[in-house]
């Protein structure tokens, strides 16, 4: 069946949710399709698909909140999980000493539909094997023996939702995405060193097709085996300049989990209680926007059918806002954002970013260096993460180069670095005309992973703690 | 199920797989959370999956679903050889597993979880919240209780036939304790797969005696000196170290243990083996995820690495019998980790110890193919003539894994237990430390 064939009965739940005088449910009936294929060492030798389908059924009675998943989506079942959510939210009531709530919203109807100009599942397995091999073949024969392993992963996926609530909202939506990661790994005989990058956004197989192996491939392998005679980065406290990418890691786990509001109502965010407050250079803005055009992180309603808005977090250093479900929204008292997004069927929505950045600034990106007599300039981010009731933060870098007498010389190896969040947001000295968001991945938090992306300019900051040697 | 799954071999076999096993089973959870004190939510998920997994001349083609029904199974079983013959031929692969003996590992199982209910899980958690206000009554809590039991039938075209029950619960707690602008905090956990071996009372206690310890953090000078790993941040670097043995990076070229087996890489105080089979075992199963019998493997033997893990692919390339490490769709991954013991209690190991860093807790691992580490100490004390002085906050530590490994100067005689799991205090000398002061 088609999801689509399920709005009426998820309707019908719904209104059966209502005969059981709850507060507020919400039900998501969700399909998702995905294929994968792998090429290593030249070989397409590993292709897979899988279907998942089922029944996220979200309830508020009594002020405590119940949440049932299944995988039956018999009409039978399908009132089974709502009672069984709201056995869930009865059998906790008399613990629950914050209580639970929702926004008041106006319901929304909408269809989202995410263009595509080549569907994927259309699209020949041998074409995607095809791609792969084409595109790992240019960076081996543009790097040689050098790289002793490479692996190039391809997925597309075909999501379909049905969204309602009690509040009267019906959505549904059709979402494809498309994404290829590459992996390469050099060595000398002696010395291993891998670099890797994914490539992806919600549209369908032409995010992949026309990829450049110039700029792809082979640059990925190229830093692989240039890492091979990089040294590693010296140990203690630098000044540090961020390509673009470092920057984004930096803004959605330093800054952006902090804004996520249901840490901020706990009590654990090190923003809580700081809205209006100078947090950082007067140089810095920051925003997360699921509305950015053609990004990984993007959507037009949440997962609780909130239409998606971009969201100023941080407005030339002041704090502006946090990012909010329907619960948070109200607790605070504000109108909700739609920030709330769930990974699957499985999975009741909580607080996430979408695409985090930083807004380009007015120092020209060419003296961005200027100053530093010796640092550390950290190049394509690749993982990070926080703290937030301390905002120590630590940011992971591929590849660097040392900054000596106001320019960048010799190459580094990867490396992390870390820092105080509130420090660093003070501590950035200069913020460049430039721009890029190209940092597409998934971000994980309570054991949910979400799409999300992020980017900003070069960025130099006063100092850093530098994990090296 | 098991007839689902004979179903599906039949027709994958009869669309032409040379290879292939399925996998059908349903899972049940239950997840308590609980955010700043207070019950935040209570999920429940109920699910069906399967898995088909087929080779033709060596590629491997895999189909699975959630939200099935019995003719999909069929119908995945010839997707997934339509795709094994749309893959490349690999030569390097030989066989699947064949049936073993049934080795009984005892103790993967409790009725007694499996019959848990919501509110049972929900007073476990409300135990931990009052245990931990009793230490400290502004405490912010979060975390929870999940429970979740599950059971699998696996069938393969070479014969194996299998039904594994299993059980776990994890009982997991951070705690956030506040003085102004200063903040400490601590994660502290319990799992089991069986309910007697689960602490449940203790975590949110535990976390919270522990966060009031992380007030007062102070920067700490770059210099090289001795790091001490707590038994969670051992633990976390002795996985890491043996997820380096896995059989297909070192074949694939991709990991700094390529043609290291049988040298000297560690030193001497280095003993550790992975035994899957140990009763209780967080880690533990008769079989791994391809039906193969697990094996009991000395990794690193008086600092020597021994032996890599393998899966059926790798054994059947290296032409080494299969230790029984395979993941459901060809990884390898350790399973429980036994470490030989030292002379000396972790007490005696700080008090020993003049200058250097403890690592409470946190991701000391190195890059998988490289062995850089340049890690952050996300909890940890500095340590000054022999005690826990201060905690310490924006400290790295950075090496090389062979550097940390033949480094390594004591393994304690006292040990945190997790089911199947001894987590020692390990000291590692001259690192280097990196900080803001």
């Amino acid at each position: 069946m088609e999801i689509l064939d399920f709005k009426s009965l998820a309707l019908s739940t719904i209104d059966r949710a209502r005969a059981l005088a709850v507060t507020f449910a919400d039900l998501r009936i969700v399909r998702s399709e995905v294929t994968h294929a792998q090429v290593q060492d030249s070989r397409a030798d590993r292709l897979g698909h899988s279907v998942a389908m089922g029944v996220g059924l979200r309830v508020l009675v009594d002020e405590a909140w119940g949440f049932a998943g299944t995988d039956d989506l018999r009409p039978a079942a399908l009132e089974e999980t709502l009672h069984r959510a709201v056995a869930m939210a009865r059998a906790s009531s008399d613990h629950v000493l914050d209580k639970g709530s929702v926004a008041s919203v106006e319901a929304v109807q909408a269809s989202e539909i995410v263009p595509v100009k080549i569907p994927a599942h259309a699209v020949p397995v041998r074409e995607k094997m095809d791609l792969l091999l084409a595109l790992e073949k240019a960076a081996l024969d543009d790097c040689g023996d050098v790289i002793v392993n490479s692996v190039l992963s391809y997925g597309d996926g075909l999501g379909r939702e049905v969204l309602v609530n009690t509040l009267g909202t019906c959505i549904d939506r059709e979402v494809s995405r498309c994404s290829l990661s590459c992996h390469f790994v050099a060595s000398d005989g002696k010395l291993f060193q891998r670099a890797g990058e994914s490539y992806a956004n919600r549209a369908g197989f032409e995010v992949v097709k026309d990829l450049d192996p110039e700029a792809t491939t082979i640059r990925i392998a190229r830093i692989a085996a240039t890492q091979l005679k990089a040294r590693r980065p010296p140990p203690g406290r630098f000044p540090v300049v961020f390509h673009p990418s470092v920057t984004g890691l930096l803004m959605h786990e330093a800054l952006g989990h902090n804004t996520e509001a249901d840490a901020v109502w706990a009590g654990e965010s090190i923003l809580a209680g700081r809205l209006g407050d100078r947090i950082a250079s007067a140089k810095v803005t920051v925003c997360d926007d699921p509305t950015y055009p053609d990004s990984y992180g993007s959507y037009e309603y949440d997962s609780e059918g909130v239409p998606a808005q971009k969201r100023v977090l941080i407005e030339d250093g002041v704090l502006r806002s946090y990012l909010h479900s329907l619960e948070t929204a109200d607790k605070f008292g504000v109108k909700p954002n739609g920030a709330a997004r769930a990974q699957s069927y499985l999975h009741r929505p909580i607080v996430r970013m979408s695409n985090t950045y930083m807004a380009s600034g007015s120092d020209p990106v060419d003296g961005i260096f200027d100053g530093i007599d010796r640092g550390v300039y950290l190049k394509d981010g690749s993982w990070g993460y926080v703290f937030v009731d301390k905002g120590q933060f630590v940011c992971h870098a591929t590849q660097a180069q040392m900054i000596e007498n106001g320019k960048p010389g010799e190459p580094l190896r990867d490396v992390s670095v870390s820092g105080m969040m509130l420090e660093t947001l003070m501590d950035i000295e200069a913020v460049a005309d430039d721009f890029e968001m190209n940092k597409p991945g998934m971000c994980g938090k309570m054991g949910q992973s979400a799409p999300t992306n992020c980017g900003g300019p070069h960025v130099r900051v006063k100092g850093l703690v530098v994990g090296g040697v | 199920m098991m007839s689902l799954a004979e179903q599906a071999l039949e027709a994958a076999t009869s669309a032409g797989a040379e290879w292939c096993d399925v996998s059908v089973g349903h899972a049940r959870d239950v997840s308590v959370d609980v955010e700043n004190g207070s019950i935040k939510s209570v999920d429940s998920a109920a699910n069906h999956a399967f898995m088909v997994r087929a080779f033709v001349n060596g590629a491997q083609g895999v189909s699975s679903a959630t939200g099935f029904e019995p003719k999909d199974l069929v119908r995945g079983a010839r997707g997934a050889v339509a795709m094994a013959k749309a893959a490349q031929p690999d030569p390097d692969f030989r066989a699947l597993p064949e049936p073993s003996h049934e080795d009984v590992v005892a103790g993967l199982h409790d009725d007694r979880i499996a019959g848990m209910t919501a509110s049972e899980a929900i007073e476990i958690a409300v135990r931990n919240i009052a245990e931990a206000r009793t230490v400290e009554s502004k405490v912010i809590i979060s975390g929870g209780v999940n429970f979740d039991a599950s059971q699998i039938v696996f069938a393969s075209s070479t014969g194996i036939r299998l039904v594994k029950r299993s059980t776990v619960i994890q009982v997991a707690f951070y705690s956030i304790v506040k003085r102004g602008e200063d903040a400490g905090s601590f994660y502290d956990f319990d799992s089991a797969r069986m309910l007697d071996d689960l602490e449940a009372d203790r975590p949110g206690r535990a976390a919270t005696e522990q966060a009031l310890r992380f007030l007062g953090a102070r920067k700490v000078p770059t210099r090289h000196m001795a790091v001490v790993l707590g038994p969670l941040a051992s633990y976390s670097f002795l996985r890491s170290i043996a997820g380096s043995t896995n059989a297909e990076s070192i074949q694939r070229r991709r990991s700094f243990m390529v043609g290291r087996r049988g040298t000297c890489v560690a030193s001497p105080l280095v003993t550790l083996t992975d035994d899957g089979l140990i009763p209780q075992g967080l880690f533990s199963g008769a079989h791994d995820g391809e039906g193969a019998a697990r094996q009991r493997v000395t990794l690193f033997e008086d600092g020597v690495f021994r032996s890599h893990l393998h899966n059926s692919y790798t054994a059947g390339k290296a032409g080494e019998p299969n230790t029984g490490h395979g993941g459901r769709t060809g990884g390898i991954g350790p399973t429980n980790l036994v470490v030989r013991l030292g002379e000396r209690t972790a007490e005696e190991i700080i008090a020993d110890t003049d200058e250097g860093v403890y690592i409470n807790m946190g991701s000391v691992s190195p890059d998988p193919a490289s062995g850089d580490i340049s890690a952050s100490v996300d909890f940890g004390f500095k340590i000054e003539k022999g005690k826990l002085a201060h905690p310490v906050i924006n400290t790295m530590v950075s090496g090389d894994v062979f550097e940390f490994l033949r480094n390594l100067d004591a393994v304690s005689s006292d040990y945190r237990d997790e089911p199947g799991n001894k987590l020692p205090t390990l000291r590692i000398r001259d690192v280097q430390v990196a900080g803001s002061q």
